[in-house]
């Protein structure tokens, strides 16, 4: 008898499958307006990296040397913002049962982190130097700064939009003004079911245990309708805050050497330095906050003057004695979670409760809610 | 035995470091030595690295549920270890870089004896840390840092011990406290013995902590106390202590073959150096740049040292570069991963899916969820669909009973019922949570059997895009309509009141 079918996956060779899934991912890149615009920003920055470094080589310059590390390491911070949007679209699956949607948290957290390290050596370096100031050569610097900073430029236009746009003014947004939120949700069913289609044709390699319930795509469906929505807005303000960082880096390399060599204020390099360091410190300081609320499972601030009203409508309702144990936290930018236990009595309506308990904190912004009700010993 | 406190532990460590760095820059600024500078502010990271640590510790000690943390704090340890973790690979790539460039243009080791004495002083700090540190550290090495930085010990408090939990009493009462206190702390209610969560260095522990067969364990030693997410803390600490004594290890070594094999050049007399390039103001007091001409000197010059000894420094740090990050790579897998909202790796979530489902009473199970929040304490929640509320609650102690087995002792069990008469809801959950606007149900109810709505009852969810628009007699109606939404939302919020009023 002839085989009706051949399963082509257990022929295929390892190679393809990683060649597959490789080219699964840079379609995935390019897909997505924010990540393809990370992804060309990540190969504009290391061509520039490299070039700088073979010049300096060729030209046996330490400080250019140095200084193509340096932008490779801030290439890391790009690449790890890459890789956060690309992991993020992964489906859930038996370990992740929330699907990978944290990572962009993640990425966001650890980049405000590396630039913290990062202001943190660029200070101990201008202490170093202003107690021993080496003998820099600024005519080479020069040109390459200059370079570097309109490089740095292109990065900033290019993701502006994506990083400061968004304030946390739309979570307020989403809370108050139900309709938008409902409207909202109305079209991403429409986008649930198109992303879905999409989805299941792209590949399969990522498509593990999808069990009873539909594919889980936590933080996206919203985004595919708004472009680059909040939930890649850790990502971006982490890259957006790198590349301002590094355009500070140049603009004060181009500040003192122009001092040094007009003026001889030796000085200037060292002070710069510090001082890019402390600004580059401060305006991280915003990110970290808010991934640090998010990973500490923190009540997102958005909602923090809507629950206690939502607690109260809800001790409201019939059959309900009290409500306790509430932890509502954020899974991704705009997702909520939320649990809470109910006391209710023997002869309430379980089924009617729960609707309604439903239905306020989905007014709320809350989409996923887990009510437990324990009936009180009469 | 004030040693065994976490907190005292690397407070004095903290202390012995930032006293080091001090004496670090004194003595860089006396015998005007740039590495020497450098090292101590590498030290100085180590002091933020243990300062990370202890605050990690602190909060995490604040298992009380506030307002805004109704997690209470307790994830703090695992963000201190992850934050070290990520220095340490900075770190890494740092110390990289440097080695990197060592290797195009080495040095020379200015006043080794110097070297030898603050490396050594550095030694004797770390290997003090590692004896405070080190029944922490299974599962990690410590890793060094080269360049003679004597990192003291970044302690990592593996996370402050969950203070004493009430024991578990039989009944339901008692179990539902549990359950609160587990997550949030309930210091004043503690009666008797307490029975701490035991945190062990292996992750499947959890059985321990069923059904209170564990026991009581009385408070005496607080290592054994120690929650595992206090492990993952203290382990990146013991990390980055053991990192700084092989990098002091590293310094010695360097600087003693330096000392003893080296052949420096002497201050006067001509001199060739081969090894160092020879840019005129590097090498100032090596040698004097030699034109090729200068032959007829040859019995004056002096050639300086075997040219390897200068490499030597830059591969030790390579070397060491790769052992921190092979060793730091898992600490950083692991706070990740919880913070990721992983399933704990000692869970399986199908035999939990199977054991519910097999459970008489439950029709389905949706929207599992279970996730580490810190340490031991995992939290899961679902919605079971059941026929009704009264085989609800004959199956609700034994759902669980099976989630206690596992270890998992934070539940929120939704229960959902089964619209009446609609045998297609069967398997379908009623609260979706993605999607609300599900063509079957939308989250209005079934009309009330027990007939208290007397009146229009629209539970309206405003996230459909249809308008379910329930009357008490008629079956469900679905309307399509996108109109007015805000008149719909004031006419819930009469219904409601109209509910209280009613009564």
């Amino acid at each position: 008898m002839l085989p009706l079918s051949i399963k082509d996956d257990e022929y295929k060779p390892p190679r393809l499958d990683l060649l597959r899934k490789l080219s699964g991912w840079v379609r995935s890149i390019l897909a997505d307006k924010t990540s393809r615009n990370l992804f060309f920003f990540l190969c504009l920055n290391l061509s520039f990296a490299f070039v700088e470094l073979l010049y300096g080589i060729w030209s046996n310059s330490l400080g250019l040397i140095s200084d193509s590390f340096h932008m490779f390491f801030d290439c890391t911070a790009l690449l790890a913002g890459l890789a956060a949007s690309v992991i993020s679209k992964w489906r859930s699956n038996d370990a992740f049962s929330y699907g990978y949607v944290r990572a962009e948290v993640l990425a966001g957290f650890v980049n405000g982190l590396f630039l913290i390290f990062t202001a943190f050596f660029i200070f101990s370096e201008g202490v170093e130097r202003a107690l021993e100031p080496p003998d820099v050569h600024h005519e080479r610097l020069l040109p390459v700064s200059i370079l570097g900073f309109v490089v740095n430029l292109i990065g900033i236009f290019v993701f502006q939009h994506g990083g400061h746009g968004h304030s946390h003014g739309s979570g307020h947004e989403h809370s108050h003004s139900l309709f938008n939120g409902g409207l909202g949700h109305g079209h991403s069913h429409g986008g649930h079911g198109h992303s879905h289609n999409h989805k299941h044709g792209h590949g399969h390699t990522h498509d593990h245990g999808h069990g009873h319930s539909h594919s889980q795509d936590y933080c996206h469906d919203d985004h595919s309708l708004e472009g680059t929505a909040g939930s890649s807005k850790q990502i971006l303000q982490g890259v957006f805050l790198h590349i301002v960082a590094d355009t500070l880096g140049s603009i004060g390399v181009i500040i003192s050497a122009i001092l040094m060599q007009n003026y001889g204020l030796m000085i200037a390099d060292p002070i710069c330095s510090m001082l890019i360091a402390l600004l580059i410190g401060v305006s991280v300081v915003p990110l970290l906050k808010e991934s640090i609320g998010i990973l500490m499972q923190r009540t997102p601030p958005s909602l923090e003057n809507t629950l206690p009203q939502c607690y109260q409508r809800v001790q409201q309702l019939q059959g309900v004695y009290s409500l306790h144990d509430p932890h509502f936290w954020t899974l991704c930018t705009d997702v909520y979670i939320g649990t809470l236990k109910l006391l209710v009595a023997p002869d309430a309506d379980a089924r009617w409760i729960l609707s309604q308990t439903h239905n306020i904190f989905t007014q709320a912004g809350v989409r996923q809610l887990y009510v437990q009700m324990d009936v009180a010993a009469m | 035995r004030w040693w065994q406190n976490r907190r005292a532990r690397l407070l004095c460590m903290l202390a012995l470091t930032f006293l080091f760095f001090v004496v670090e820059v004194v003595v860089s600024r006396v015998t005007a030595s740039l590495a020497m500078l450098s090292d101590s502010f590498h030290m100085l990271s180590d002091v933020m690295a243990l300062v990370v640590a202890l605050v990690a510790v602190r909060f995490a000690q604040r298992t009380r549920a506030t307002k805004k943390n109704t997690f209470g704090w307790v994830r703090a340890e695992v963000m201190g270890a992850l934050v070290n973790a990520v220095f340490l690979t900075a770190l890494c790539f740092t110390i990289l870089l440097e080695a990197i460039e060592r290797f195009t243009e080495p040095h020379e080791i200015q006043q080794p004896l110097v070297v030898i004495g603050v490396g050594v002083a550095g030694l004797i700090i770390n290997l003090l840390g590692l004896c405070l540190f080190n029944h922490h550290g299974v599962g990690g090495h410590g890793h060094a840092h080269g360049h003679g930085h004597s990192h003291g010990g970044r302690q990592h408090p593996r996370g402050s011990s969950p203070k004493a939990e009430p024991p578990r009493a039989g009944g339901e009462a008692a179990l539902r406290r549990e359950e609160t206190s587990t997550l949030v702390e309930n210091c004043s209610s503690s009666n008797g013995v307490s029975q701490e969560k035991l945190g062990d260095m292996k992750d499947d522990v959890a059985d321990l902590q069923v059904n209170g067969n564990a026991g009581h364990y009385s408070l005496d030693a607080e290592e054994v106390e120690e929650d595992s997410s206090a492990q993952l803390n203290m382990r990146g600490v013991f990390l980055h202590v053991f990192g700084d004594a092989l990098g002091s290890v590293i310094v010695v070594v360097n600087a003693l073959l330096f000392y003893s094999l080296w052949n420096p050049c002497p201050r006067d007399g001509p001199c060739m150096n081969p090894c160092v390039n020879n840019h005129c103001m590097e090498n100032a007091t090596l040698s004097q740049p030699l034109g090729k001409t200068n032959q007829s000197d040859q019995e004056s010059i002096t050639v300086a040292g075997p040219c390897w000894l200068l490499y030597l420094d830059p591969v030790l740090c390579l070397i060491m570069v790769c052992i921190l990050l092979y060793t730091t790579y898992p600490l950083l897998r692991e706070s990740a991963l919880i913070l990721l909202q992983t399933v704990p790796k000692q869970i399986d979530v199908h035999s939990l899916n199977s054991k519910l489902r097999t459970l008489e009473g439950v029709e389905a199970v949706h929207e599992l969820h279970i996730w580490q929040l810190a340490g031991s304490r995992i939290i899961g929640t679902a919605h079971i669909k059941c026929p009704d509320p009264s085989t609800y609650m004959m199956v609700a102690k034994r759902i669980k009973e099976i989630f206690h087995d596992e270890g998992i002792h934070a539940t929120t069990i939704q229960p959902e019922f089964a619209s009446v008469g609609s045998e297609s809801g069967r398997g379908k959950c009623e609260f979706p949570c993605r999607t609300q606007c599900a063509l079957k149900q939308c989250c209005g109810t079934a009309e009330d059997n027990t007939g208290k709505k007397t009146e229009k009852s629209s539970s309206l969810s405003i996230s459909c895009s249809e308008v379910v628009i329930e009357f008490p007699h008629n079956k469900t109606r679905r309307t399509k309509s996108e109109s007015i939404p805000s008149v719909r939302l004031e006419a819930n919020a009469d219904q409601n009141e109209q509910f209280e009023s009613s009564l």
